[in-house]
């Protein structure tokens, strides 16, 4: 029954589009199916993976962060404007992650204790982390820190922070066999996630305040705590993102990721997770999101230029929505129209039902 | 009172002046009619889209794609008129390209009931991604002189195009709140299932919302193509996030139902004025989007506030009304030691 049941899951229609879609990217183009170019390549976008998946749990509460996109930025440049300073490499990617969980938080605090509607809420903050993301270089050198070099902090405003160490570089660029670092962080996070989600008491909480908030509320659930927890979560994802993003580009930028909002949602939307909230997997994401990458890559293996990805990725969205839609519509058709003929059938005193 | 604490278009209008005569003390250049006009002009781009986007977010949608709409619009006015389009004819064509591409939006939200956030993110990617099609990737440098001109023409001192859109901003609150169609909107937006209850065609309604976003859009490029004088690819770029920052900030909800068309005029003006101030006070461009996403974020928290502080009065006092009027149902007071 089990089993039945995982079939007829969105999940698996998406293991096997993605199975058919490496396929036919394959068929057109047979070096696409270099087992080890094909792993490799996910570096390019694990870091759309690492921000929608946790992102699908915000979006499972019933809200929604389109703030990760600088939130990723920041965590780079506050990365890179660390070592600079004088910090353990290590230590800056620390304190990245941690000013992302901040972040977040800060969405969460704001989302959890009013009524503004989160988009606005991660609107705002979209610009403001940018903005501090960007003023960031110019503000450390008016309060008087000292950076290695002449120009003090503000040399990196525009040219980006280069020359990070050989072993922080290494993080994105090696990898286990033929499994990239970047790929193990994700499948390890998406684990993790998977577990917190459906197999804690968190993780029901999260479903119960997007179906319901007031309900949730009155269950003596910690509404507050559990949202924003949510949105720290979801910040910590855009950091790591954006530190691997500067790991994987040998150098720290503030603008790391800012196209990245159209593949993020996506994702989150095409792994099945409804926008409106209340129901969503991390499988469903992760698997969505391999989807988009591959693609992306197959497209431009394929020689396509990369203006028309997203005409594609965009294209697929909305069709891969409305279908869902359409199929949904068309069994709640089938099924009412099930029970009238099994209505009818009894009052005509006949068993002959289908 | 009360009226005026409740509506966020007066809020973020008495700020606008506090902030501008603060400025105006510290810098008194900033109040000369030239700067003040300046930035009418370079708001003109973003109110135009804010309008477009206010009638979507009365309807308790969203549109993101207004951006890519109004770049779209751009490219294809910049390549009409490199092909020998006469003027006239390049800018319908532009207007006509953004009520189109806002229609698309309407088909899908519409007939496949496809959520608004989801159909116009796609048509965000679809309409940048043709657009780089469309120029195979390169900025349009060249543009004629005539439509370039049009940015300087002047009326009393104002140049046309301020008039034009203060016009079209009259013109659309006017018809706002006389219009039965129009009404529609709100209807929709606040009671959906209402709406359609008491025979309101909501899809015609929420097709229309879209359409007009996209046409006002569409607008907007005539505009910028005029100001700016070429086409980069980024053309348009975030301003979708600029607009709805701009009609929150002036005080449409997000949920539906409730704006008007001075709303999003005074928010764009106030996020345009904002990059104006930080020039006039000396502060480097790039903080531009931190005080821009500060001020939105304190704007929607000061009227959080506001509307909790008068709920809470108003309900204080119809509890008192009630209980002095009937004395005898008067429920018993719970105290902390009852709980």
């Amino acid at each position: 029954m089990k089993i039945v049941k995982w079939i007829r899951s969105w999940e698996f229609s998406l293991v096997w589009l993605l199975v058919l879609e490496v396929l036919v990217l394959g068929a057109i183009n047979p070096s696409f199916l270099n087992l080890e170019n094909l792993l490799f390549s996910t570096s390019d976008f694990t870091h759309i993976l690492l921000a929608a998946l946790p992102l699908t749990l915000v979006i499972i509460t019933g809200g929604i962060d389109i703030s990760g996109v600088s939130i990723m930025g920041l965590a780079s440049i506050v990365l890179g404007l660390a070592w600079v300073a004088g910090v353990n490499v290590f230590l800056a990617m620390f304190l990245a992650l941690l000013i992302g969980v901040l972040a977040g938080m800060f969405n969460g605090l704001l989302v959890a204790n009013t009524d503004i509607p989160p988009l606005v809420i991660t609107l705002g903050t979209l610009f403001m982390f940018a903005g501090i993301a960007t003023g960031l270089p110019g503000l450390l050198d008016a309060l008087g820190f000292e950076a290695y070099g002449v120009a003090g902090f503000s040399a990196y405003l525009y040219e980006g922070i280069t020359g990070l160490p050989r072993s922080f570089t290494n993080l994105a660029h090696g990898g286990l066999g033929w499994i990239p670092n970047p790929l193990i962080i994700v499948l390890a996070f998406s684990l993790l996630l998977s577990v917190v989600l459906h197999r804690t008491r968190f993780g029901r909480y999260l479903y119960l305040i997007g179906v319901n908030a007031e309900a949730a509320h009155y269950s003596a659930v910690p509404v507050k705590s559990v949202t924003i927890a949510a949105y720290g979560l979801s910040g910590f994802g855009a950091a790591l993102a954006g530190v691997l993003l500067t790991s994987y580009f040998t150098s720290a930028r503030s603008d790391l990721g800012s196209e990245a909002l159209l593949p993020i949602i996506t994702a989150v939307v095409l792994g099945g997770t409804d926008i409106m909230g209340g129901s969503g997997t991390v499988v469903g994401t992760l698997l969505a999101g391999m989807l988009i990458g591959f693609l992306r890559q197959g497209l431009l293996a394929m020689g396509v230029t990369s203006d028309v990805v997203p005409v594609v990725v965009g294209g697929l969205l909305i069709l891969v929505v409305a279908i869902k839609l359409l199929l949904s519509a068309f069994n709640q058709y089938r099924i009412n129209r099930r029970a009238l003929q099994s209505r009818g059938s009894e009052k005509g005193g006949g068993s002959s039902v289908g | 009172m009360n009226r005026i604490l409740r509506s966020r278009e007066a809020l973020v209008l008495i700020l606008l002046f506090v902030l501008v005569a603060l400025i105006g003390a510290i810098n008194p250049n900033f109040l000369r009619a030239r700067t003040l006009l300046n930035v009418v002009n370079s708001s003109l781009i973003l109110v135009l889209i804010a309008i477009g986007e206010m009638f979507v977010v009365v309807t308790g949608g969203i549109d993101v794609s207004v951006g890519a709409i109004t770049g779209l619009s751009a490219v294809i006015l910049g390549t009409s008129l490199n092909a020998g389009v006469p003027l006239p004819l390049a800018i319908l064509l532009t207007l006509l390209t953004g009520l189109v591409a806002g229609s698309v939006n309407s088909v899908g939200i519409t007939f496949f009931r496809v959520p608004p956030i989801i159909m116009t993110l796609g048509t965000l990617g679809v309409y940048r991604g043709l657009m780089l099609i469309i120029t195979g990737g390169s900025w349009i440098e060249t543009i004629p002189p005539n439509i370039k001109a049009m940015a300087s023409w002047s009326l009393l001192g104002v140049r046309v195009f301020a008039w034009v859109v203060l016009l079209i901003a009259i013109l659309a609150t006017l018809l706002v709140r006389r219009l039965r169609q129009a009404r529609y909107l709100y209807a929709v937006g606040d009671n959906k299932d209402g709406a359609y209850l008491l025979g309101i065609p909501v899809k015609a309604t929420l097709f229309a919302a879209y359409a007009l976003a996209g046409l006002f859009a569409g607008a907007a490029a005539v505009i910028f193509v005029a100001q700016i004088g070429f086409v980069p690819m980024q053309t348009g770029n975030g301003q979708e996030l600029k607009a709805i920052a701009a009609v929150v900030l002036g005080g449409v909800n997000l949920t539906g139902g409730v704006g008007s068309p001075i709303s999003a005029v005074i928010g764009a003006l106030f996020l345009t004025a904002i990059d104006s101030m930080l020039v006039f006070l000396k502060v480097p461009g790039f903080w531009n989007n931190a005080f821009g996403g500060a001020i939105l974020l304190i704007a929607v928290y000061v009227d959080y506030r506001i509307r909790r502080t008068l709920d809470a009065r108003q309900r204080q006092i119809r509890a008192q009304v009630r209980a002095s009027k009937m004395p005898e149902i008067r429920p018993q007071p719970v105290t902390e030691e009852a709980r």
